[in-house]
């Protein structure tokens, strides 16, 4: 591999941490944007809402589908009300926000400061002596991280609920039982790690995105649909990868 | 002037509301027309535009333009099924800790890998490495209007540009699934075994035991199913891209958002097909 093969994603991710850091310290720095975070705030929602429900509701029925069939096997079918909580606040709820978050806020954000870049509007609002990071990339990460956190409850809620439904009404789980069930395995431990992760991975779902959207070289159609191309697939990595770790860490330290 | 000019100037919002199911059903009609003229167009493309696929093949599994550099659609999807059974080892022994049964974290990583995790996670990534590409490919192709100078040149637009990528991406679908499907085995394996010191040889069996080879053929198809949808998706958007490069920028979105949706919808529907709803599984053997 040559150096400059080496040389561009190094380069690309030193830049992202860069403007990470910035964009942490401009959170304390005065005047704090609360209009645009607001703005963000329901641009994101809006967006992420619809696809987040029609993705939640067939992924819940799957997960439980696939659980009932186990347990059934185990002769524990009234555990099912156990087996959704759980998989659904610790594994379901984080993994819909990612895909969500990355595959919906995280696109949309980066088209459209990747527009604006490359209409040199924020070319234009350094000129006028406004920094890019302060004014735009500050409230959307954080913009990012709140509706990622609101989601994740909404998803976590769904995933009950849907559960419940095709336990009982399909696979002919006691209604009683699945209700006791719901708190054996799932205590407020497991619901602050999976808000913890929600929250993360839209913070960094953010960054990715104003980061890629920010940084477009060369004009023209092309760069603003590979900018969002690569926004989805690096967010997509980025989460996982944190997913696993704060996965590990959460068990580590509700275990002990 | 006629009754319903009158009206419909007199209620925007109302004749705009009512008119929405209708237009949201025009929208179907038009995704399912182009989807059945891209499709009755493959033998076409693949007679007739071989050399066309094949870079397309290439294309597909190694990425272009910076997401070759990280090693392409084949690295990527490899990573995220990577972590995914990285994280189901890690939860599902510590789940089954709880109750006493993390001997069974072996069978675990052959059910849930095979029936959920794999073809989810396989399919995301397809979604977001080649389809996003193809949506900016084509879209990029449509702003520049080279799309209607590839008409002007007498050379037909949906055969060359989309029913190819159709061809290429149900050839090169079958090594990519493969390798994500051996890869989440790996993970799971390693984790279990290397990190959280189970012993290699319990793993192993109840892994072996329960590893079903219908199972795995079930996904398979399931792969190939949500490549073909995503294909059929991204290619839509991004063949009908409006608007400028932000408009690229917004399809890629689009497109992304509904594949996501039609990812997890597939592998619902065709797990609740094959296994219905009593699961066809006995633990028992």
């Amino acid at each position: 591999m040559t150096r400059a093969a080496v040389d561009a994603p190094m380069r690309a991710v030193g830049g992202l941490f860069a403007m990470s850091v910035d964009a942490a310290k401009f959170v304390f720095v005065r005047p704090f944007q609360w209009r645009e975070l607001l703005d963000q705030s329901w641009f994101i929602a809006r967006v992420a809402l619809a696809p987040t429900l029609l993705v939640a509701i067939p992924f819940t029925v799957l997960v439980s589908f696939t659980l009932n069939i186990l347990l059934r096997e185990l002769g524990a079918a009234d555990l099912s009300g156990a087996g959704a909580a759980f998989g659904a606040v610790t594994q379901v709820g984080p993994l819909v926000t990612v895909l969500i978050v990355a595959g919906a806020g995280a696109t949309a954000m980066c088209a459209d400061l990747g527009s604006r870049t490359i209409r040199e509007e924020i070319d234009a609002l350094e000129v006028l002596g406004i920094n890019p990071v302060q004014r735009l990339v500050t409230p959307r990460m954080l913009a990012s991280a709140l509706v990622a956190f609101l989601l994740n409850g909404l998803v976590c809620i769904i995933g009950i609920m849907g559960g419940y439904f095709f336990s009982v009404l399909v696979q002919d789980v006691n209604p009683g039982a699945f209700a006791a069930g719901i708190t054996l395995l799932t205590g407020v431990p497991e619901l602050i790690i999976s808000c913890v992760k929600a929250t993360l991975f839209g913070l960094i779902a953010g960054l990715v995105a104003c980061y890629r959207g920010l940084t477009i070289t060369g004009g023209g159609a092309k760069a603003v649909g590979n900018a969002v191309n690569e926004t989805v697939v690096f967010a997509f990595m980025a989460l996982f990868v944190v997913n696993v770790v704060v996965t590990a860490i959460g068990i580590q330290m509700t275990s002990s | 002037m006629s009754a319903a000019t009158t009206l419909r100037a007199t209620y925007p919002r109302l004749i705009r509301g009512a008119g929405r199911p209708v237009s949201a059903v025009g929208a179907l009609g038009d995704h399912v027309l182009f989807y059945a003229r891209s499709l009755a167009a493959t033998p076409f493309a693949a007679t007739r535009y071989r050399r066309e696929v094949i870079r397309l093949i290439a294309e597909i599994s190694m990425g272009a333009g910076t997401l070759a550099m990280i090693g392409g659609t084949v690295v990527i999807v490899g990573f995220l099924t990577l972590a995914t059974g990285g994280v189901l080892a890690v939860q599902g022994y510590s789940s089954l800790g709880n109750i006493g049964i993390e001997a069974l974290t072996g069978f675990l990583a052959a059910f849930i890998n095979v029936r959920i995790s794999a073809p989810i996670v396989a399919g995301i990534g397809l979604a977001a490495t080649f389809g996003a590409g193809v949506t900016a490919q084509l879209g990029a192709m449509r702003i520049n209007e080279e799309i209607d100078a590839l008409e002007s040149m007498g050379i037909r637009p949906i055969e060359y540009l989309v029913s190819t990528r159709i061809v290429a991406g149900m050839i090169a679908i079958t090594p990519l699934y493969s390798i994500a499907v051996i890869l989440s085995f790996l993970a799971s394996q390693f984790t279990t075994v290397v990190l959280l010191g189970q012993s290699g040889g319990l793993y192993a069996h109840y892994f072996d035991t329960f590893l079903n080879p219908i199972d795995l053929l079930w996904s398979f198809l399931q792969a190939v199913l949500m490549a073909l949808a995503i294909l059929f998706i991204h290619t839509y958007y991004g063949y009908f891209a409006t608007g400028g490069p932000a408009g690229v920028g917004v399809a890629v979105g689009t497109a992304v958002r509904t594949s996501l949706v039609v990812v997890v919808s597939v592998t619902l529907l065709i797990s609740l097909a094959v296994y219905g709803a009593n699961g066809n599984f006995n633990l028992s053997g």
